[in-house]
């Protein structure tokens, strides 16, 4: 028995190899187990809260504010789920005023996958597509209707409030997107320009060159990386002066020929 | 050196397209989430074991309990379903008054006859709760659902990274829009539980099919009202949109919502042992 326990010199060799083999797999492991959770910088976290936010129109505002909080609650437990106006009440309002409702009220569900999950370096990328607005709702047919029908007022109501805040929110990237409002490209990239840091505005330019199929663009590697056959929802360019520099003169020069 | 308890047991074998079969998913502990992954950070937890549904709820067993206690549905009260035509813009779904689990994609789209088989869907959390107290079960949580959809993976597939395997496990679009039919893998929606390959623990469509409700928060979550979570990805979920038939991803949505390609599975009820 003792016998059978003793190693020959000459197997030594191995041993010490299968030794290192062991230790070194058992590190490896380790490693794994402790990798990290990288947390995204204040940085990246400030511009994801950024990217959110919306422009509220001033419109009306106590009295939309004030109907939106009168909708009866349907959800059966007290909390208000399907936010829709009254005809009645929807029909009261002016034009301005009902741009101040779908801008800041949503009126249906959104899916469960749409929902803006905030990623490293969020602040040092152009993505493909903009996020939702409204958390887990969306607008619904009837606003999105309401958008397109009244596309020359609604670009206008956008601008006027853009040229007082300078800032697009969210909502207005969306819908400046949603009804082809090619038109606000300068005011989009005078905005962008006072500080060049909402680079969703840039998305907003990339979507215009798509939507209108603009040929410099669409064969474009820019095209390809965000929406060719091997992008997801979430690719994305990295931001850096060349892109930013291309993306706005693609863009002025779809502006220039598109209103001639 | 953590052993990981990787392997699910049959606690009762599941039969193909049918609801009836349970895993059970053993007592240890697992890694979970990314190390990137913001909203599902990468951490350890220690699990005493369940058992899980291996298959998604069907419309036959929702029926049972609709029979049972004459239960009318969100979508039925509401009339607030939410339901997807091909041709839509991608994230864009329709609201339909008709839809309910006997419609999911509203009346003039046709029933579910032919597909007492298939999961349940146009149910909201708050109908999928009310199942699940009838029926004497429970949602997974959020953690649960993902250490059985792991099997002891810490990728982010059960199989590893690429992709490219999802069709032999999942039902999802493989189209590279919404604006066309899509019948790559033979169903344009839901299909019958189990039709696809499942993962290393024996549960069936943990991706792709149906988004499964689970219970659970996320930091991101509103304090003012509350929202509820899916996750696995759906029949509707493809490359270009969506991306959430992984073991990653989280979504959210309204308690009260109903969506054709929300449904749920269920875990059963541990009793304590003495």
């Amino acid at each position: 028995m003792f016998n059978a326990m003793i190693i020959p010199l000459k197997y030594y060799p191995r041993f010490v190899f299968l030794a290192v083999a062991m230790l070194s797999s058992t590190l490896v492991f380790a490693q794994e187990d402790n990798q990290e959770f990288k947390e995204a910088s204040p940085a990246s976290q400030a511009y994801h809260t950024n990217r959110l936010k919306i422009t509220v129109p001033p419109y009306g505002l106590v009295k939309v504010k004030a109907l939106i909080a009168g909708i009866k609650a349907t959800g059966g437990d007290g909390d208000v789920y399907f936010n829709v106006l009254s005809p009645k009440n929807y029909q009261s309002l002016s034009l301005p005023e009902k741009f101040t409702y779908h801008m800041i009220h949503a009126e249906v569900s959104s899916q469960n996958c749409d929902i803006p999950t905030p990623i490293l370096e969020e602040e040092l990328k152009i993505f493909g597509n903009l996020p939702d607005a409204f958390d887990e709702e969306s607008w619904s047919e009837r606003q999105l209707n309401f958008l397109v029908s009244n596309r020359d007022s609604v670009l206008s109501l956008i601008s006027e409030s853009i040229n007082r805040s300078k800032k697009v929110g969210l909502n207005y990237k969306i819908t400046i997107e949603y009804v082809n409002g090619w038109e606000m490209i300068p005011l989009l990239i005078k905005t962008y320009n006072i500080d060049h840091k909402d680079h969703d505005i840039l998305t907003v330019l990339i979507q215009l060159m798509k939507k209108n199929d603009y040929q410099p663009f669409m064969t474009s590697a820019t095209y390809l990386k965000l929406y060719g056959n091997n992008s997801t929802y979430r690719s994305f360019l990295n931001f850096n002066k060349a892109n930013e520099d291309l993306i706005i003169s693609r863009a002025e020069n779809f502006y220039n020929g598109r209103k001639k | 050196m953590l052993l990981l308890c990787t392997t699910g047991v049959f606690s009762q074998q599941a039969t193909a397209q049918s609801d009836t079969g349970f895993v059970h998913i053993p007592k240890g502990e697992y890694w979970l989430g990314g190390r990137e992954h913001q909203l599902n950070r990468l951490r350890k937890v220690s699990t005493p074991g369940f058992d899980m549904a291996a298959t998604e709820l069907t419309n036959r067993s929702f029926e049972k309990f609709v029979l049972a206690t004459n239960y009318r549905t969100d979508a039925e009260r509401l009339k607030n379903a939410m339901v997807f035509e091909p041709g839509l813009a991608e994230f864009r779904w329709l609201n339909d008054s008709t839809a309910f689990w006997r419609f999911p994609n509203g009346t003039g789209r046709g029933g579910i006859e032919d597909k007492m088989n298939h999961p349940v869907t146009s149910i909201s959390y708050a109908d999928a709760e009310a199942y699940c107290k009838w029926a004497k079960v429970r949602l997974p949580s959020l953690d649960e659902w993902e250490i059985a959809s792991r099997s002891g993976a810490k990728t982010t597939y059960f199989w590893g990274e690429d992709v490219k395997e999802i069709g032999q496990y999942a039902n999802i679009w493989h189209g590279r829009d919404h604006l066309s039919p899509d019948l790559t893998d033979g169903y344009d929606y839901t299909a019958p539980v189990a039709s696809f390959k499942p993962n290393g623990s024996g549960l069936y469509d943990m991706y792709g099919n149906v988004f499964e409700f689970c219970e659970g928060t996320l930091i991101t979550d509103q304090k003012n009202r509350k929202v509820v979570h899916a996750r696995g990805g759906s029949w509707w979920c493809s490359n270009y949109a969506c991306v959430f038939f992984n073991s990653l991803d989280i979504g959210r949505v309204n308690p009260h919502a109903s969506f054709s390609n929300q449904g749920f599975r269920v875990l059963k009820i541990q009793t304590p042992q003495h």
